[in-house]
């Protein structure tokens, strides 16, 4: 079956007849028909959260979706298979409601050519919309497949100053690299010399680096009065397995 | 919105209540959240485009849970489609994230204004992509459209807007002039009323004691702008409300880039409530004639808002929407320290 034939056996084991239908009939549309249904899925689609991951695509989690956005994510996928449908994706992304743009983001890994949006991807790193970064940050393989160590170095980097919790994003550790590991240990003096502090779990991304500072960095948090700190400083001297840091994986802020 | 008549002589006070009254109001200005405690309100037309994250942390102090944003202009013209569907972009998108950082749901209306009609053109281009913005979640209705010198090219895009409104089957939000008001008023209603548009479906806003009569008499919705020196100051709403009673009447505060004030609806509920209006028309006006008239649109859901945000599905997103409503962090304005 293909990813379209699996999404819609989804989606028809949740929405009632009356919405399939619907679904059913503007799938067959032509793009400009395709691209206003997708922009009308709310009026017509209920938003039930999703019953059961997928289980299609490894990281690409949607157990906290909902079935209007796979129904978005359907129709995109219908969109980006059909000649003209790079243009009018384009045109929704530009023209896009806030819960438009989280299912363009949530579509990404999925449709047809997923690095030419690219562009789009990086763009929602830079959104200040909370729903919007999440989209493509957490719960989603995009970005780990089709970054630059540039691109998801930023990626990772907002998603600390933002205080977002980096373990939701799909290839954390796959994806760890030298240059992180500095600039993130940068970052750290920054707040430390702010008065602020970094989510322990952000060490595990210094893991097998080192930095200049690594030695005095790790002391600092092995005497730290924060257990978690101290938690993080014994995982990194101790070479502890990945699954180690589990413990430390949470929301943090950085007071 | 002064007590004092002789302060802005551009807004004359039309106060008629008692000294008693006048001297409690006076007592009370700047206090007035005692009044309203536990009221909810819902602001109909407000530019939150134009004002700052400080207003929004205060209008969530105050009790506001939802607000229309009509798409209207922005004090500078436009030049190019682009800049018309940004704007309209940042409507469903930026500025509705922002609100919901404060747990206060956002909606708007979408529409070519009048001033801006005057740029044929342009506005031709404009008329091609509204369809797509009206058919957007959470877009409440047409709007703010109609007449701001009543010229020819403002008539032409009012009546395409019309028509729009009434194929898609939304509510119309309609701007009465400033100038030659009255005959500006009674010339939207009749066109409305021309293209088969039921009155209940059509706002008319920025009411004054001058207009209301015709447009609640023709079935019309009667909004009231409570704004300072050009439109209506809240002791003549008083007034209205006594007269004209609570059915279809609605107040907004229509702050903007212009001396405004984003609290003026639970500032004129305040003195209502002071000049004895009963709570149940104080609730009519200022919360639920407004959401009567837009959920007309299928798009408002009150369940979304009347207890909080965060039983919003759609900004649960991975369960963790970091700022959902009221969790904003709030900075202490009295204090020296900014850390």
């Amino acid at each position: 079956m293909t990813t379209a034939e699996l999404i819609y056996q989804s989606i028809a084991s949740q929405a009632n007849p009356t919405e399939l239908a619907w679904i059913e009939e503007k799938r067959e549309a032509d793009t400009k028909g395709l691209a206003l249904a997708f922009v009308m899925v709310p009026r017509k689609v209920s938003k039930t959260p999703i019953q059961k991951d997928l289980g299609l695509l490894t990281g690409w989690d949607w157990q906290n979706g909902t079935v209007d956005q796979l129904v978005r994510v359907y129709f995109l996928i219908q969109l980006a298979d059909k000649e003209e449908g790079k243009s009018q994706i384009e045109t929704l992304f530009d023209t896009a409601e806030m819960n438009e743009l989280v299912a363009l983001y949530r579509a990404l890994p999925v449709l047809n050519k997923p690095e030419i949006w690219l562009h789009r991807a990086t763009d929602a790193v830079r959104s200040n919309m909370g729903p919007v970064f999440d989209a493509i940050a957490f719960g989603n393989p995009y970005p780990k497949t089709y970054f630059s160590e540039l691109a998801w170095n930023q990626l990772v980097l907002k998603c600390i100053f933002n205080d977002k919790p980096i373990h939701l994003i799909e290839g954390l550790d796959e994806r760890a690299n030298q240059a992180l590991a500095n600039t993130l240990a940068d970052f750290a003096h920054e707040r430390w010399a702010a008065g602020r502090r970094v989510p322990s779990q952000v060490w595990r991304l210094i893991r097998e680096f080192d930095t200049k500072t690594k030695k005095q960095d790790l002391e600092r948090l092995a005497t730290s009065q924060d257990s978690n700190d101290q938690k993080a400083a014994e995982l990194v001297l101790n070479n502890s397995p990945l699954e180690a840091w589990k413990a430390l994986e949470k929301e943090e802020t950085a007071y | 919105m002064c007590q004092n008549p002789n302060e802005h002589p551009l807004n004359p006070s039309h106060f008629e209540g008692s000294t008693e009254e006048k001297q409690t109001a006076q007592e009370v200005e700047g206090g007035f959240a005692a009044y309203t405690q536990g009221m909810k309100f819902f602001d109909p037309h407000v530019h939150m485009t134009s004002r700052t994250t400080d207003d929004y942390q205060a209008l969530a102090d105050a009790g506001v849970v939802a607000i229309i944003e009509p798409a209207f202009w922005l004090g500078q013209p436009r030049t190019g489609l682009a800049s018309f569907k940004d704007y309209f972009a940042s409507l469903v998108g930026w500025e509705r994230f922002r609100s919901s950082q404060f747990g206060i749901k956002h909606y708007c209306t979408i529409g070519l204004n009048s001033r801006e009609a005057n740029n044929e053109a342009l506005a031709e281009q404009v008329m091609d992509i509204l369809p797509l913005f009206l058919q957007k979640e959470g877009v409440v209705g047409v709007g703010e459209i109609g007449f701001d010198d009543q010229t020819a090219a403002e008539e032409k895009y009012y009546r395409a807007q019309l028509e729009l409104a009434k194929e898609m089957n939304l509510p119309v939000q309609v701007h009465t002039p400033h100038r030659d008001k009255k005959k500006g008023t009674e010339r939207s209603m009749a066109i409305a009323l021309e293209h088969d548009l039921a009155p209940h479906m059509v706002v008319i806003d920025h009411n004054n004691e001058e207009t209301v009569k015709s447009v609640l008499d023709q079935g019309f919705y009667a909004a009231f702008t409570i704004y300072p020196f050009t439109k209506m100051g809240n002791e003549r709403m008083v007034e209205i409300v006594k007269q004209y009673g609570s059915e279809r009447i609605m107040v907004n505060s229509a702050a903007d880039w212009g001396i405004s004030d984003p609290l003026a609806i639970p500032k004129t509920a305040a003195l209502m409530k002071i000049k004895g209006i009963s709570e149940a028309d104080i609730q009519k006006v200022t919360y639920q004639n407004a959401l009567d008239s837009f959920a007309q649109s299928g798009q408002i859901n009150e369940a979304d808002f009347i207890h909080g945000l965060e039983i919003d599905q759609s900004l649960k997103f991975n369960g963790n929407t970091v700022l959902r409503g009221g969790q904003a962090p709030r900075v202490d304005k009295n204090s020296i320290f900014i850390r």
